[in-house]
């Protein structure tokens, strides 16, 4: 659905996107992540025609984003980071407003049921001043949503909303995927495991990983086991015995025991074990622990910037 | 043609909506009808009453009144984020302009056209000269349109209402007055050239007494046409400007 291919982006002399190329198939929802400055917006920019690239193409659907821009803008709905509105007017007159000039034929019952979907129905007759911060988030939704695109863009949708919005932003995006195809921004990493299909994670305007949120985390451990081991009694001197059990790589303490990385290829679980047994201690907890998008993000990121 | 209708529809629901728009409707009639009242005064047994009298003032007043009715336009959608999606949508920059501009034109002609009134509280044996009323009423017409299109040109400048207003205020002031500037240059001919550059130049002479010509009519609509196309490409470079 979405073609991406060698964009880049400068600003002057800041690039801002260097060569990214990806693809997005039609309900799919992809998760752009990264820093701030990471080139998301940028990115976002691009698709929806706002800003040409410098180099580089991409298709929406079957139309070139430069080429036929007109037809590429008809087919995606965009909610900008900041949500823009017009704040004397009313959320029906917004909403209407927007599915007008997005060519919506029937705007009355479309604007009508986005309300409904966006739960702002009983707030349509209210000026946009006095609508809540979540509200008008959502509002930026329903303004994204309702001439029915074919492609969604969100830039950094549950940003500065309360914790209970943000849970169902996120549902509503999930949501989407059934008939949209959604490009989806966030700094959040646990949000991108949550609500995307595939992830594309963007630092200094580059592409560092790309891949399903379960394939990135395998690929980024390459193999590598991470264990939680805590054993009975004081913890005193168990990150040393830890450390000098053969294939561990580093040892760390967590709450009441130890996370210990192991050497890449290599399943300590046993030499663990039998390592305590000789000590004398007692083993109480040897068990797996998953690495999350936040520690794959850390150290695809961390070891980016110490080039 | 879509873009530029809609855009304008919601343009001018904004002016009915908006309570600065009656402010400003408020003081441009108040000002008027002072005006006309005075010249009613001071004519009365002297003299017919002035039927271009208003025209007159305004040519003064729309320096003030352009950049109040101007200066939301552009500025706003810059700050609120809007222009962003409006650069989004199947429209194009044209069309946002036109939309503007042409809302703005179409509240200025009501509140002109509300000016008329006055001349109705005449009585019939004033026996109002036509010609000249129309002549200075399609006069004072385009130089409105005129100085709104300037308004509109430093709204889309800046993110700032009061500084577009500032500066389309001065600009609009320079215009007004420049043919000032006439009286201190000892050679006629460059006197005329500058006075040929002004607002003034083109309606006090001409427009202001019943005449109706074309390289007045040109001026107008020449700044008209430049300056629109000057805001086109300045709402076209936020796509450069990120």
């Amino acid at each position: 659905m979405i073609d991406v291919k060698n964009l880049t982006k400068r600003y002057g002399t800041h690039l801002a996107l260097d060569d990214i190329s990806f693809k997005v198939k039609e309900g799919e929802i992809l998760g752009l992540l990264g820093p701030n400055g990471a080139g998301k917006t940028t990115t976002m920019r691009i698709l929806t025609g706002f800003m040409p690239p410098t180099s580089g193409t991409a298709t929406i659907g079957e139309f070139d984003i430069q080429q036929e821009s007109m037809q590429v803008r008809e087919l995606v709905g965009y909610m900008p980071e900041r949500v823009p509105t017009y704040p004397d007017m009313t959320v029906e007159g917004f909403i209407t407003f927007w599915a007008k000039m997005r060519g919506v034929k029937k705007p009355i019952a479309k604007v009508e049921a986005i309300l409904e979907r966006v739960q702002l129905i009983d707030r349509r007759k209210s000026l946009i001043r006095n609508l809540s911060k979540g509200m008008r988030q959502r509002l930026g939704l329903a303004q994204a949503l309702v001439h029915d695109p074919r492609v969604v863009i969100l830039d950094e949708p549950t940003i500065g909303i309360d914790p209970q919005q943000v849970i169902e932003v996120r549902d509503t995006v999930r949501d989407l995927a059934r008939d949209h195809t959604v490009i989806f921004s966030t700094h959040i990493l646990s949000e991108a495991e949550q609500v995307c299909d595939r992830v594309v994670i963007l630092n200094h305007g580059q592409i560092l990983a790309e891949g399903t949120p379960d394939k990135l985390r395998q690929q980024l451990q390459r193999g590598a086991q991470h264990l939680f081991v805590q054993i009975e009694g004081s913890p005193n001197g168990t990150e040393a015995l830890l450390n000098s059990v053969t294939g561990v790589q580093s040892v760390e303490p967590l709450g009441l025991g130890f996370t210990v990385r192991a050497k890449p290829g290599v399943d300590v679980r046993a030499h663990i074990a039998k390592r305590i047994a000789k000590e004398g201690r007692t083993l109480l907890e040897l068990r797996p622990v998953a690495m999350t998008l936040e520690d794959i993000f850390l150290d695809v990121v961390g070891k980016d910037d110490g080039r | 043609m879509r873009g530029i209708s809609l855009i304008y529809r919601r343009e001018i629901g904004q002016y009915f909506a908006s309570p600065i728009a009656y402010l400003i409707a408020f003081a441009f009639l108040l000002l008027t009808a002072l005006v006309f009242n005075n010249d009613l005064t001071v004519s009365l047994g002297e003299k017919p009453a002035d039927p271009s009298i208003i025209p007159q003032f305004l040519a003064f007043g729309m320096v003030f009144f352009a950049p109040l009715l101007t200066m939301r336009m552009l500025a706003e959608e810059n700050r609120e984020g809007t222009l962003e999606l409006l650069l989004t949508a199947p429209v194009r920059e044209g069309d946002i302009v036109l939309g503007k501009f042409f809302s703005a034109w179409t509240y200025y002609t009501i509140l002109l056209l509300a000016t008329l009134l006055y001349q109705r509280l005449l009585p019939d044996t004033a026996s109002t000269d036509l010609g000249h009323l129309i002549a200075s009423y399609m006069g004072i017409w385009l130089y409105g349109g005129a100085t709104l299109a300037v308004g509109l040109m430093f709204s889309s400048m800046t993110e700032n209402q009061i500084i577009a207003a500032f500066l389309s205020l001065s600009v609009l002031l320079l215009m007004y007055l420049g043919d000032l500037a006439g009286e201190i240059v000892s050679s006629v001919d460059l006197a005329n050239l500058i006075r040929k550059m002004t607002l003034q130049g083109h309606f006090s002479t001409s427009f202001a007494f019943g005449f109706m010509r074309l390289e007045d009519v040109a001026f107008f609509a020449g700044i008209m046409t430049v300056t629109l196309f000057i805001t086109i490409r300045i709402v076209e470079s936020h796509r450069w400007r990120g």
